[in-house]
């Protein structure tokens, strides 16, 4: 199997960094060096800058949430929600400093107070009553996802204010052109301002419209088979056209939605269970809330609509020959799907509460026996010595004594993975060499 | 998370440094582009000239351009902000039209004309520009775009003092000569 390297991540970080420079230069182009003089020109100068910057972020984000297939297969869903993150605080603080400098220098130009000046720009400029509604919901779809707030809300009500991304890139458009001082003179800048959008929403169509229309009138994917694995874990098998010609790797994952009632306006992240074949995908979902609810009540015959596949915590990305897999849970779902797809000499280290917990137990016996995998079962609570044990770099090294010169592969809850790349990072395992299938944000 | 930490740091780094590295040759000039219309605005009554009564009085200065390198004073005052061109406030006051001279480079002739209302320069165009070739056609209309209109330099900054567009000394030049003597002309 070809290896798929970092290269093209690399690419994707270049071309943002140029993408940032190239939106901050026709503001260097066109203010004179030594024209900044006084507190007030400084403070519009910078209002400008960050204007620029925060405009071009915005493109950055709407573009990261395009799922176009470049960008997943060369960074992998799971790093692009991460970044997305990153971008977003970013975005935040740019476009609160744009309007506060503006606001101050345009003030101190014109002689008036900053709320006087907010005042003036919404009876007197042009657009300025969107850009401000803009910079309002952008604010609050910051609020809403930092991370204590998100976790108190429920996630359908998240991502429904979520959405009101797409208003603040509708809303906040004019400004920029009516009264950008870089921007509202026609001229290359404005032309390459304007056609950095028209890519984006033209990128945004082909990788949410195009590609999945073309891949689920292709696959026609259907549920076959909803199977209990324990108390609160079910398998679904679904089945469609031209199976053989899916280009999934173990450890990935689609964006699934159910097109029942009920259930169609939904959209998750759930990874595929087994190695690829052409018969059949599987994936194992954790219930855990209203929609996985509902997912156990699937009736065989529903249609899916699958985006994807996506994400490069799979064996195709590692740097090295042998692997380590560390599972907690139903994090084993992903981690399982890889299993037939590295060399023998994997090594799986799987955490559960207790024995009843361990999902797809014969499958993992089965490779165990017949692929040269070597798995041990971890069981207890945080704070157990089992566990205890394994989650120091001492522990890790008795188990598995080339720890450092494996590629590891970790999937569970937020909170151990981190733990875990910190004594990954302590027992000498170089940070490429780790691959998270976190799907949290 | 940390990422971001670090992004928001750049962010603020980065805008600091391109402000400051924009503001670096201190060329300790005071405010140039205040004193222009405070000492002469009570008294006239700002002649109302329509275009045609003002022919070009060509008080032509020397056509002749010959330092180039003279033309530095592209150290100006304030930066360019938009929000300094929205300030035309509702006028009981007189508006008139001033052509300037013709002025005369290696390029070709330039010509400016500015709008007044009382004392305050509304609009400026440039009526004549060089066109010879593509590139000086480019040059005029960078020119062009940067000093005129209502919202261009020559409003902004209401004086003839304006820097100079990169790549284009000898047609700012021009233009600005043009633009000063119908400053005089107004005055």
């Amino acid at each position: 199997m070809p290896r798929r390297g970092a290269f093209g991540r690399r690419l994707l970080v270049v071309l943002f960094l140029g993408g940032l420079v190239a939106s901050v230069l026709p503001w260097w182009r066109d203010t004179p060096t030594g024209s900044l003089t006084g507190a007030t020109a400084m403070t519009t100068a910078a209002g400008q800058i960050t204007g620029l910057v925060a405009g071009y972020l915005l493109l950055v984000q709407v573009l990261m949430m395009s799922r176009l297939p470049v960008l997943e297969r060369w960074a992998g869903g799971e790093r692009i929600a991460r970044w997305h993150r990153d971008v977003a605080a970013t975005l935040l603080v740019a476009v609160l400093a744009h309007v506060a400098l503006i606001l101050v220098g345009y003030a101190g130009l014109e002689g008036r107070s900053p709320f006087g000046q907010a005042g003036v720009m919404l009876r007197e400029y042009q657009d300025m009553v969107s850009a401000f509604v803009a910079a309002g919901l952008l604010v609050l779809v910051g609020l809403v996802s930092v991370r204590a707030v998100r976790r108190v809300l429920p996630y359908e009500l998240w991502h429904a204010i979520h959405l009101a991304a797409y208003a603040v890139l509708l809303l906040g458009y004019a400004h920029q052109f009516s009264n950008g001082s870089q921007l509202f003179r026609p001229g290359p800048v404005r032309t390459g301002w304007i056609a950095l959008y028209v890519l984006v929403v033209a990128a945004w169509l082909w990788g949410r419209v195009v590609v999945p229309l073309w891949f689920n009138l292709r696959h026609r994917l259907r549920v076959s088979d909803v199977v209990v694995e324990g108390p609160d874990v079910v398998s679904l098998y679904l089945t469609g056209e031209r199976l053989d010609r899916l280009d999934l790797l173990g450890g990935q994952f689609f964006r699934w939605r159910f097109l029942t009632r009920g259930c169609w306006w939904q959209s998750h992240p759930f990874s595929v269970s087994a190695a690829a074949n052409d018969r059949w995908l599987r994936l194992t979902v954790k219930v855990v809330g209203r929609h996985t609810q509902d997912l156990r009540n699937l009736d065989p015959g529903v249609r899916v609509w699958a985006i994807g596949p996506s994400g490069t915590c799979t064996a195709a990305h590692r740097t090295r020959e042998r692997a380590l897999l560390i599972a907690a849970g139903s994090g084993i779902t992903p981690l399982r799907a890889m299993l037939e797809e590295l060399p023998p000499g994997a090594a799986l280290i799987y955490r559960a509460r207790t024995p009843a917990d361990v999902l797809l137990q014969e499958e993992l016996d089965w490779l165990s026996r017949n692929r040269g995998l070597r798995v041990w079962y971890v069981f207890g609570s945080r704070d157990d010595p089992g566990p205890r044990q394994v989650t120091t770099p001492d522990g890790l090294r008795q188990l598995v004594p080339d720890v450092a010169r494996r590629d590891v592969y970790l999937c569970g809850p937020p909170g151990l993975v981190e733990q875990y790349r910190q004594v990954l990072r302590q027992a000498g395992v170089r940070r490429r060499q780790i691959h998270l299938a976190t799907f949290a944000l | 998370m940390r990422r971001a930490f670090f992004a928001i740091t750049g962010l603020a780094a980065g805008t600091t440094a391109l402000v400051v590295l924009k503001a670096a040759p201190g060329t300790g000039h005071l405010d140039q582009a205040v004193p222009i219309a405070a000492p002469s605005a009570a008294d006239e009554p700002a002649p109302t000239t329509s275009p045609e009564a003002t022919p070009s009085k060509a008080r032509s200065p020397k056509p002749t351009r010959s330092a180039t390198g003279a033309s530095r004073s592209g150290a100006g005052a304030a930066s360019k902000s938009p929000a300094a061109a929205r300030s035309g406030a509702a006028d009981p006051q007189p508006t008139s039209t001033i052509l300037g001279p013709v002025v005369t480079n290696e390029f070709g002739d330039v010509q400016v004309r500015i709008n007044l209302v009382g004392d305050r320069i509304v609009n400026a165009a440039a009526l004549r520009l060089p066109r010879r070739t593509a590139q000086s056609d480019q040059r005029s209309d960078q020119v062009d775009s940067r000093y005129s209109g209502t919202v261009g330099m020559v409003v902004e900054r209401q004086s003839a003092d304006l820097d100079t567009v990169s790549g284009a000394t000898a047609t700012s030049d021009a233009y600005r000569r043009s633009l000063q003597a119908a400053i005089d002309q107004a005055r």
